[in-house]
């Protein structure tokens, strides 16, 4: 049954990913960061630990994240669509290259120690996007 | 000269005599009765293992360190029984706070758990179409050069100081031991990326060279560490900010995230031992600072130098981009400057004039 993105139940499907593909993200390392994914004006919340997600909400407080990942829609569309398209993120469209100079998708943090964080983890917060190319996804 | 022990244990009577006491079945068994007392250590939580922190307990954990080390100087693992008589190894570092941050065994755990082999895990494949112009390839292998030289400079730093640090500060060794083999990674990846297909290394930058060395010869620990961790590292993260934003290939985008990825632990060891430093010792902020002002000269100089400035403007399609990002890795330097407790560096630090300077002339 297709996914609408953005929707709380993609956000699950990826965290439900996390762990049918335990061998993938164990291999990339521990990632312990609570961090937020803002489309327009709707936040998702997603925690790591140790090596899976173990929570993903709609909704709460960013202030209690460590950084949160923020663009209009119709960047997350084109994003989610190139992982679908290439079998993970176009060289375009990774996190990376949308984030680099803020313009794109913006990284907000509340302290550097917080910001820092995405770059400790960004392998695995790539990895855990890249997985929708594995859903049914239907842009909503 | 090499250390001599004090006497010929292989003519000693008195040890002699004791060897055939055990080989005859008479066990003394004194070390039995003395231990240092029993913890409960166990995984807190399965998935993580046996961490660091579990087994921290009691006489085992750090809380107990003093802030100057004097009852041990010895090799006897923090926790054990120490039996008079030990000999001293001359240990230079015993004060908790110059070495000290409480984030420093999860930085280790996390270190080896996140580890990469460039041999395999990089797709080098991808760069038979890197998707490169002539000039974009040689500009990527000299960036790549410069990344080897800091590499095997930011490994060698490390070394000159642990063996300096007191047993009882671990965990701090256990890092540094790491950041050996992240920076040992970071010259093996980039050397293999310049020399892959039909490649070669680019030009030596003497400016790169001065700001190496400055950060090398660092007179005290604390300053190596803010210069290399806070600063140099700081760096770094930029410019794999920069190299995967531009680059072409997944090969060269998985080097520039995992160039990122572990110059972050650096810079999360910097900020958390420079602000724990200064809360224990306030007094010393004012000579960190000083001498953060000449590594960042250093720094400006190899920011501007040409073989720095345009392998990355060729890179990025124009000198703009250099500069925005540039100017968004000096924000994230000072404010992690002032998590540190360095305070508002900008007025002193030359990063901004040279960044206004560019600006001005973009």
């Amino acid at each position: 049954m297709p996914i609408r993105f953005p929707s709380i139940e993609f956000f699950q499907a990826l965290q439900q990913r996390t762990k049918d593909a335990h061998d993938v993200f164990e291999k990339l390392g521990y990632c312990d960061t609570s961090f937020g994914v803002c489309v327009g004006d709707q936040l998702y919340g997603i925690r790591f630990e140790v090596y899976d997600c173990v929570e993903v909400r709609a909704g709460g407080d960013p202030a209690g994240l460590d950084f949160v990942l923020s663009a209009p829609p119709t960047v997350w569309n084109d994003m989610v669509a190139s992982i679908r398209k290439h079998g993970g993120a176009g060289i375009d469209h990774t996190l990376n290259t949308l984030t680099h100079l803020g313009d794109v998708v913006r990284v907000e943090y509340q302290d550097a120690e917080g910001h820092d964080k995405f770059y400790r983890f960004m392998a695995t917060i790539q990895e855990f996007f890249d997985q929708a190319q594995h859903l049914d996804v239907v842009m909503g | 000269m090499a250390y001599i022990a004090p006497k010929d244990y292989s003519q000693d009577p008195e040890i002699v005599a004791r060897v055939m006491k055990v080989m005859a079945g008479e066990l003394d068994l004194s070390w039995m009765r003395d231990t240092a007392g029993a913890i409960h250590a166990r995984p807190s939580q399965p998935h993580y293992g046996l961490t660091m922190d579990d087994i921290n307990q009691g006489p085992y954990g750090p809380d107990r360190i003093p802030e100057i080390v004097r009852h041990n100087f010895s090799m006897a693992p923090r926790g054990a029984i120490l039996p008079p008589g030990l000999p001293s190894l001359g240990y230079r570092l015993n004060r908790k706070s110059e070495v000290w941050s409480d984030l420093a065994g999860r930085l280790f755990e996390e270190g080896k758990s996140r580890r990469w082999a460039p041999a395999h895990d990089v797709p080098w494949d991808a760069l038979e179409t890197s998707g490169l112009s002539e000039p974009q390839q040689i500009a990527m292998r000299q960036l790549c050069t410069e990344l080897v030289s800091i590499g095997l400079v930011c490994a060698d730093v490390p070394a000159r100081w642990v063996w300096q640090m007191n047993q009882e500060f671990h965990e701090i060794k256990y890092l540094l031991c790491v950041q050996m083999i992240d920076a040992t990674r970071i010259a093996e990846a980039f050397r293999k990326r310049a020399l892959v297909g039909r490649g070669g290394l680019g030009v030596d930058c003497k400016e790169l060279g001065e700001l190496l060395k400055m950060v090398f010869e660092s007179g005290t620990y604390p300053c190596a560490s803010a210069s290399m961790n806070l600063v140099l590292f700081s760096w770094v993260q930029g410019l794999a900010g920069q190299l995967g934003a531009t680059a072409r290939n997944r090969a060269d985008a998985y080097l520039a995230v995992r160039l990122a990825q572990d110059a972050t632990r650096f810079v999360a060891y910097g900020v958390d031992h420079v602000r724990q430093l200064l809360r224990a010792r306030p007094a010393e902020q004012e000579s960190l600072n000083g001498h953060l002002d000449a590594i960042e000269n250093g720094l400006v100089g190899w920011l501007g130098a040409r073989e720095t400035i345009e392998p990355l403007a060729i890179l990025a399609g124009g000198v703009d981009p250099v500069i925005r990002s540039h100017a968004r890795t000096a924000d994230l330097h000072f404010v992690r400057c002032a998590a540190a407790g360095l305070g508002d560096r900008q007025g002193r630090s030359p990063i901004p004039r040279f960044l206004s300077l560019l600006g001005g002339h973009a």
